[in-house]
């Protein structure tokens, strides 16, 4: 043990004075954590996957438009109410085609009137030119950001008609509720025959009488944090920084083998297995910091750039567990590479290539479920895919450590496979 | 060992070598092909050949890298292939290429190679100083082995092979690429540790080096040695004027190689 920690101080100092290393280990992830998310939470606002951002301009400053606005704050819109004295519907068009809203709802001048005008004449004989008559619709005015996606704009349109339903079938009942008072009354009928008064029908016919009953798999007695892209993106970005320390494994082992070092540990009393340990040692060590880092940063500096705060949950000590199986994989392959190349370039490369594209295809830059069917059944190759699914598993979907084990069993066998093979090829 | 095993009383030599075979793949020509070397006790020997003539895997084979193909070889009258940790203890290596790591200290270098040779606390403490001493840079410890001049490095190479304190020093041309005065220090330095009764096994392309250290010596070429000896003795009988001129006329004048 002496000597694997030895060995250990010995990669910590190496990397404390290599500052290319540090930069990748450390502000590589931490960048990418960052402006990834930041991308990836305007890309979830233009797939619905969050509120959008809606502008409500009321020229008509009656009933209908608090009615309206009322029920537009309650559905899935973040909605901001524009003062009429100082902008007009142009106003409005122009910041929804501009992209600065999504949405933007002008109810027009008289538009109250005209729809308690429509509404009387539904329930009351009305004769032009001896055909009965009602007033016309009363239109509400909405214009769409022309990058809005059409599955989206579908959406948010069946959310504008729910909205403007309630707020019709709530003056409904209100008539329907008069005219039946009205109608007792002509009748002598006492009151008290109906179970309730006609004032609150209102109220019970918006209670909903069927509901969705929306079932997940995640662990009954856990509350999990919602899925967004932070929680996607700090373990899938700390993972993808875990997976770059292979590079500077790969470099001690090729300074070590190019120079005289590796003859003279050779020759020195200490096996390879204590020198591999030390090394590996060290870049768990490297590992845990890196997780550290991404997570402090998704935690406690992300809500100042207007993202939700990274969460953990409960299962930190499997989370950690994670970590280790993950770095170790990540050692291995760091050692695998410094044995099979040649050189620091030759590493640094093919190390660099790999990981980005075993990231692409584990679900670090794309979530899998949004991959060709392809690409999702290539996944399945990837340790980041394993480390991945194992963090999701236990930060969105709330599962235990007997969920996650045969990820983990697969990057423990990574890392073996991957000692073994620098073995066998350093043999030969 | 495949062929045959070493005479009994081989422990009273340093190295006892017998029939030595070593090659390597995809090469045309052993690179040792019944090497015989017998070094006793205490003795500091010269082991001189052309680029390529075997003498570096002899030493990678004394010193534990690897293995033999064929022969027997016994180290202060232990068998390296069988006991490989037990030469490891004690042998010291000092290879041809500067084996430091560049970012570490010159102490850092030190104590990093000490505690894998087993040494910590005070002993540590202690054998470093010594290195530091021994290599005239105590008052260099915390510089960086990257800043170092060639004859720094040089000297800290030689040093970290004796952090262990061993009875016996392979050393792989050791001098190579340094100034007149580092090369002195070196000398006078190995001269001492050989009088204090450490054995050295010193390979070289410098004659005059050779002829000034070394007590005995012994010429390889094409993986074999050819002649070995005290050197004045051995010039004596050549009746050449010089240790190059006999080395030439032994070897040739052919490139060694190509």
């Amino acid at each position: 043990m002496h000597k694997i920690i030895a060995a250990a101080i010995k990669e910590l100092l190496l990397l404390k004075r290599d500052r290319a290393g540090l930069l990748v280990l450390f502000v590589m992830p931490a960048i990418l954590v960052m402006v990834i998310t930041l991308v990836q939470e305007n890309v979830m606002e233009l797939t619905g996957q969050k509120k959008n951002r809606m502008v409500f301009l009321d020229m008509d400053g009656g009933k209908l438009g608090g009615l309206l606005h009322h029920q537009l704050m309650e559905g899935y819109f973040q909605v901001t109410a524009w003062d009429t004295e100082r902008k007009n519907s142009e106003d409005i068009r122009a910041a929804v085609t501009g992209g600065e809203y999504q949405v933007g709802v002008v109810i027009p001048e008289e538009s109250s009137a005209r729809f308690e005008k429509r509404l009387a004449d539904l329930f009351k004989k009305n004769k032009q030119q001896g055909r009965d008559f009602v007033s016309e619709q009363v239109p509400v005015h909405v214009f769409f950001d022309p990058a809005l996606l059409p599955g989206l704009r579908s959406a948010v349109k069946a959310q504008l008609r729910i909205a403007l339903e309630t707020v019709a079938m709530e003056a409904k009942i209100g008539i329907l509720g008069n005219e039946i008072n009205r109608l007792l009354d002509t009748l002598g009928v006492t009151q008290g025959v109906m179970t309730s008064s006609t004032a609150d029908l209102g109220e019970r016919f918006r209670l909903p009488l069927l509901t969705l009953a929306e079932s997940s798999d995640s662990s009954e007695s856990m509350e999990m944090p919602p899925y967004n892209p932070v929680q996607q993106n700090v373990p899938a970005w700390a993972l993808f920084g875990v997976f770059f320390t292979a590079i500077p494994i790969a470099g001690t082992i090729l300074q070590e083998r190019r120079s005289g070092i590796w003859s003279r540990l050779t020759s020195m009393p200490v096996s390879h297995i204590v020198l591999f340990s030390g090394k590996v040692l060290a870049y768990t060590g490297v590992c845990f910091c890196q997780f550290l880092l991404v997570g402090v940063i998704g935690s406690l500096f992300f809500p100042y750039l207007g993202l939700p705060a990274f969460t953990v949950g409960h299962g930190l000590s499997t989370l950690l567990l994670v970590v280790l199986c993950s770095s170790l994989a990540a050692c291995g392959y760091g050692i695998l590479l410094g044995t099979v190349c040649s050189s620091y370039e030759q590493a640094s490369a093919l190390g660099s290539i790999t990981v980005v594209l075993a990231a692409a295809v584990g679900g670090v830059m794309v979530p899998v479920y949004a991959m060709p069917i392809l690409m999702q059944k290539l996944s399945v190759i990837s340790p980041l895919n394993w480390g991945l699914t194992a963090f999701h598993d236990l930060l969105v979907r709330g599962y235990s450590i007997a969920a996650v084990r045969v990820e983990l069993g697969c990057l423990i066998l990574f890392f073996l496979f991957t000692l073994l093979a620098a073995w066998k090829f350093a043999r030969t | 060992m495949k062929n045959g095993s070493p005479a009994p009383g081989d422990s009273e030599h340093a190295v006892f070598a017998s029939s030595l075979v070593k090659r390597y793949k995809k090469t045309a020509r052993p690179a040792l092909h019944g090497f015989n070397l017998h070094v006793q006790r205490g003795e500091f020997f010269g082991l001189l050949g052309a680029n390529g003539a075997g003498k570096t895997t002899a030493i990678s084979i004394f010193s534990t890298l690897f293995p033999p193909d064929s022969g027997s070889v016994l180290i202060m009258g232990v068998d390296p292939v069988q006991q490989p940790n037990k030469v490891r203890l004690l042998s010291g290596l000092v290879p041809q290429d500067i084996a430091l790591y560049e970012n570490l200290t010159v102490v850092e270098n030190l104590q990093f190679f000490g505690r894998l040779s087993g040494l910590h606390g005070k002993q540590l403490e202690s054998r470093v100083e010594w290195c530091l001493d021994f290599a005239g840079l105590s008052g260099r410890a915390v510089q960086l082995v990257s800043t170092c001049s060639g004859g720094m490095k040089r000297r800290l190479n030689l040093a970290a092979g004796l952090l262990h304190a061993p009875q016996i020093l392979f050393l792989d041309e050791p001098t190579v690429g340094i100034d007149a005065q580092s090369r002195a220090l070196i000398h006078d330095q190995l001269i001492q540790l050989n009088k204090k009764g450490t054995t050295i096994i010193y390979t070289t392309h410098y004659m005059e080096e050779a002829q000034e250290l070394c007590s005995r010596i012994g010429i390889i070429d094409e993986g074999r040695i050819v002649i070995q000896g005290n050197p004045a003795e051995l010039l004596r009988q050549s009746g050449k004027g010089t240790l190059e001129e006999f080395f030439l006329q032994l070897t040739g004048r052919e490139l060694r190689d190509v």
